[in-house]
């Protein structure tokens, strides 16, 4: 159930001023004034005019960040919801794919021309630092997570979030995505030649690009029981959510739109709908030349003869990226409340190719039941359906079940050695646990070998090592990150700001996305059901293992590569220098690990089970008892012998930890042993991804159940149950 | 000033980062994409637009502008003559 709204776009704050854009035909695309772009000024954009501390955004925090915390303020209070009386039960998933780029543009602007360090702003880099904010600034205690699956990000995180309420891990869900404008986006897509110098057009014959916007967009998520409890004012029911991935190229659609299909197939299924159902279908509509043809093949092949009204409307708020997702299913809602369908402005040529044209002005219908498209780079797609409250709700029995481990691919641990620290940055040297020059590279392609960066490469030979292809068997891939391909963006930002512009590096842009290990795992691995690339900090690999068991759970696939990668990079050894957060037993590592997972029963061979994973926030101050209870609800502490924890790393959560394996005894009726892994592979945020091996080694060695336990500064928890 | 293909093929290696081939390697009129060939695909067109542009100047907006320019290293070595001529 939708309960309440929040959105920022080029064309208006507020459901009420974007719709009453969109019935004027007023595009918000203007020219760039949030930073200065010498090689690509002239190109209009989506961007936000309005001050946004000034709506009452927080000071602290990336622009994106704010975009998310102003949506998630007018969400809340469109629900008139107290989430302080259910915070265990209230959580928060986001899209987000250029998180504090913007803010940390200014600090790589004021190292490389003026020499100067200045590393506040960095400090929002991550794009999990939204969901950190919301769900601190707002007390939710429930799961929290980002997806970075690019421009289906936004949507995926509302799928996401509707999972999590269908499992049963909380009652209420904010669910969307914020993304701000950046130099490395608005250069990285113009690089591509992917901007249309007249502002999108989407299905138009001429068409010659998307346009680029930013805004933030959030949902909030009630369960059937929940949301009729309190009597909330339901506007929506979200009642079918596809995913699906090409497995096809790193930047282009399928040209036959077989994902796209795919994925608009699934979300009828879910929704147990048939395609004539559907009244309007929000496209994804970029204006791309490839995208919108491949998009009509795709609505050609799921509708036949029978498509649906549709309408792209980027045109309206460009295009936002990881919001876009979330914006779009807003205006979708707006659809449905209104009974009215959103022109596509920009469209004026019909193109024989396309075959089909979008509505091009707005319409009044009788809307029951609408969809809304979202596809990514690396072919990762996203499909949500929309119907109005009064459907009957379909009911599907939450289930659990342990899941088999059937492969695990582990770069790493790194060894001890001196990391000198490069340019831009002041020299200096840290002492390191690299993983070195990488083994097994000669299993990778040419092409692979030249294109991609080090991370890359390491998700690539990890998943290599975990699982073997099979292609009767669908395969899901979710793999985490913390801080994204590093070397690759950075390389792209430097490169950027030190030449203005002038020598800009297409290939290197696709790589600097969070998900790009993911989606080149899926194009190498041939997977074709999900494709994601949670992120959040230390639980980045648990938000990834979470996302594959949902898809073994719910039957959307039967295999899942689920793993986490992070690798050594100077911007955040030289941070944690500053900040003397690097030390002799505090060592900042690297490494990747990939896990292949099945259904029991599925598997021939198990290296071991996993019998829970649970995801939350910690609240401030930390105390142990009550996390020792949460624990102890979650998971059978009888079948367990070992907690294995993150100590080791952050000191300041050192003592939490401890705090915890004293608390557990108590609660299981038995002594627990508490080991620690980080002493091995050193410090990062997926560190834990690590852990995990080192878990299914514990458990099959002294078959006994390992409890992997996993806490971020920031707030995030985690928690996977390992049985041999 | 004459475009010299070995030259050409050199700065196609760099910005590229083809790895373990050397110019000799490549065939004059073999195709750069597709199959029979360097197997290049779409991302490599766009490097190749920066390399022209860095290079020899030439800018190219839109990428079909480039595509037949981009079927092999003669018909690359034609249109930068053609270009650079105008």
């Amino acid at each position: 159930m939708v309960t309440g709204l929040g959105i920022l776009t080029a064309s208006g704050c507020g459901v009420d001023e974007v719709w009453k854009s969109i019935r004027a035909g007023e595009s918000g695309l203007r020219p760039l004034t949030l930073f200065q772009s010498p090689r690509y000024g002239q190109v209009p954009v989506g961007q936000i005019q309005q001050d946004l501390i000034a709506l009452g955004a927080p000071t602290h925090g990336s622009r994106s960040d704010q975009l998310g915390w102003l949506a998630a303020r007018d969400a809340i209070g469109d629900a008139t919801i107290n989430l302080s009386e259910i915070a265990d039960r209230a959580g928060v998933v986001m899209g987000c794919s250029v998180g504090g780029s913007f803010d940390s543009e200014r600090f790589l602007t004021t190292l490389i021309k003026q020499g100067k360090m200045r590393a506040r702003p960095t400090r929002y880099h991550e794009c999990a630092s939204v969901v950190d904010l919301i769900a601190n600034e707002f007390g939710l205690l429930g799961p929290g997570m980002a997806v970075t699956t690019a421009c289906s990000s936004g949507a995926l995180a509302i799928a996401t979030a509707a999972e999590m309420i269908t499992a049963g891990e909380a009652d209420v869900m904010l669910a969307g995505g914020a993304d701000s404008l950046s130099r490395m986006t608005w250069a990285g897509f113009n690089s591509l030649l992917l901007m249309d110098a007249a502002g999108c057009r989407p299905f138009d014959a001429k068409r010659a690009g998307t346009s680029l916007g930013e805004g933030a967009a959030i949902l909030i998520l009630e369960s059937e029981e929940f949301a009729q409890k309190r009597g909330a004012k339901i506007l929506a029911r979200l009642t079918g959510w596809g995913t699906s991935c090409d497995a096809y190229h790193t930047t282009a659609p399928h040209p036959e739109g077989t994902g796209a299909t795919a994925a608009m197939q699934a979300a009828l299924k879910r929704a147990d709908l048939e395609p004539a159902a559907i009244d309007y279908v929000n496209a994804h509509g970029t204006g791309t030349r490839d995208n919108d043809l491949a998009e009509a093949k795709a609505l050609k092949a799921v509708f036949g003869g029978r498509v649906p009204p549709f309408s792209g409307t980027k045109h309206f708020f460009g295009h936002a990226l990881a919001a876009s997702g979330a914006i779009e299913a807003v205006v979708c809602i707006a659809a449905l409340r209104h009974q009215e369908i959103p022109p596509n402005p920009g469209f004026h040529t019909p193109d024989p190719a396309i075959g089909l044209e979008p509505v091009t002005k707005l319409e009044r219908a009788s809307l029951m039941h609408v969809m809304s498209n979202s596809f990514g780079f690396g072919g990762n797609n996203a499909v949500l359906i929309f119907s109005r409250p009064e459907t009957k709700p379909q009911t599907r029995p939450p289930q659990s079940s342990p899941m088999a481990i059937t492969g695990l691919g582990v770069i790493g641990p790194g060894a001890i050695c001196q990391r000198e620290i490069e340019k831009p940055l002041p020299a200096g040297k840290v002492v390191v646990r690299s993983c070195g020059a990488l083994a097994d590279s000669a299993w990778l392609t040419p092409n692979q070998r030249r294109r991609f960066g080090r991370m890359m490469q390491m998700a690539l030979i990890a998943a290599r090592h975990s699982h073997t292809p099979d292609p009767s068997q669908r395969l899901a891939v979710a793999i985490g990150t913390g801080l994204g391909c590093l070397e690759d963006a950075g390389m792209f930002l430097e490169n950027l700001i030190s030449k203005d512009e002038r020598e800009p590096m297409p290939a290197r842009f696709p790589n600097a996305v969070h998900n790009a290990p993911a989606a080149q795992t899926a194009i190498d691995q041939g997977a074709r059901s999900l494709n994601s690339a949670p992120t959040m900090g230390e639980i980045s690999f648990e938000s990834a293992l979470w996302q594959g068991m949902c898809q073994l759970k719910t039957g959307e696939a039967d295999y899942a590569l689920a793993g986490a990668v992070d690798e050594l990079n100077k911007y955040p050894l030289a941070m944690g220098r500053r900040w003397k957060y690097w030390s002799e037993r505090n060592v900042p590592g690297e490494g990747a690990m990939v896990a292949s997972l099945t259904r029991v029963g599925n598997s021939t061979t198990t290296l071991a089970r996993v019998t829970a994973v649970r995801l939350g926030r910690w609240r401030k101050p930390f105390d142990a008892e009550r996390e020792a209870d949460w624990i102890a609800a979650a998971v059978d502490l009888k079948n367990v012998e070992v907690i294995l924890s993150g100590a080791g790393g952050w000191p300041a959560l050192d003592e939490n930890y401890s705090a915890v394996a004293a608390a557990l005894p108590a609660r299981a009726g038995r002594t627990l042993e508490h080991q620690t892994y980080k002493q091995l592979c050193g410090e990062f945020q997926s560190a834990s991804a690590f852990g995990f091996s080192v878990a299914v080694q514990m458990a099959r060695e002294k078959k006994c159940g390992v409890l992997l336990y996993t806490l971020s500064p920031r707030g995030g928890k985690a928690i996977c149950v390992l049985q041999p | 000033m004459e475009i010299l293909p070995e030259e050409l093929k050199e700065k196609i290696i760099r910005s590229l980062n083809l790895q373990d081939i050397t110019p000799a390697q490549i065939d004059n009129d073999a195709p750069l994409f597709g199959a029979g060939g360097l197997e290049l695909d779409s991302i490599d067109a766009l490097e190749l637009v920066v390399m022209l542009e860095k290079e020899y100047g030439i800018v190219i907006k839109d990428i079909e502008e480039g595509r037949p320019a981009f079927k092999s290293v003669n018909t690359l070595v034609v249109f930068i003559a053609a270009k650079r001529s105008t």
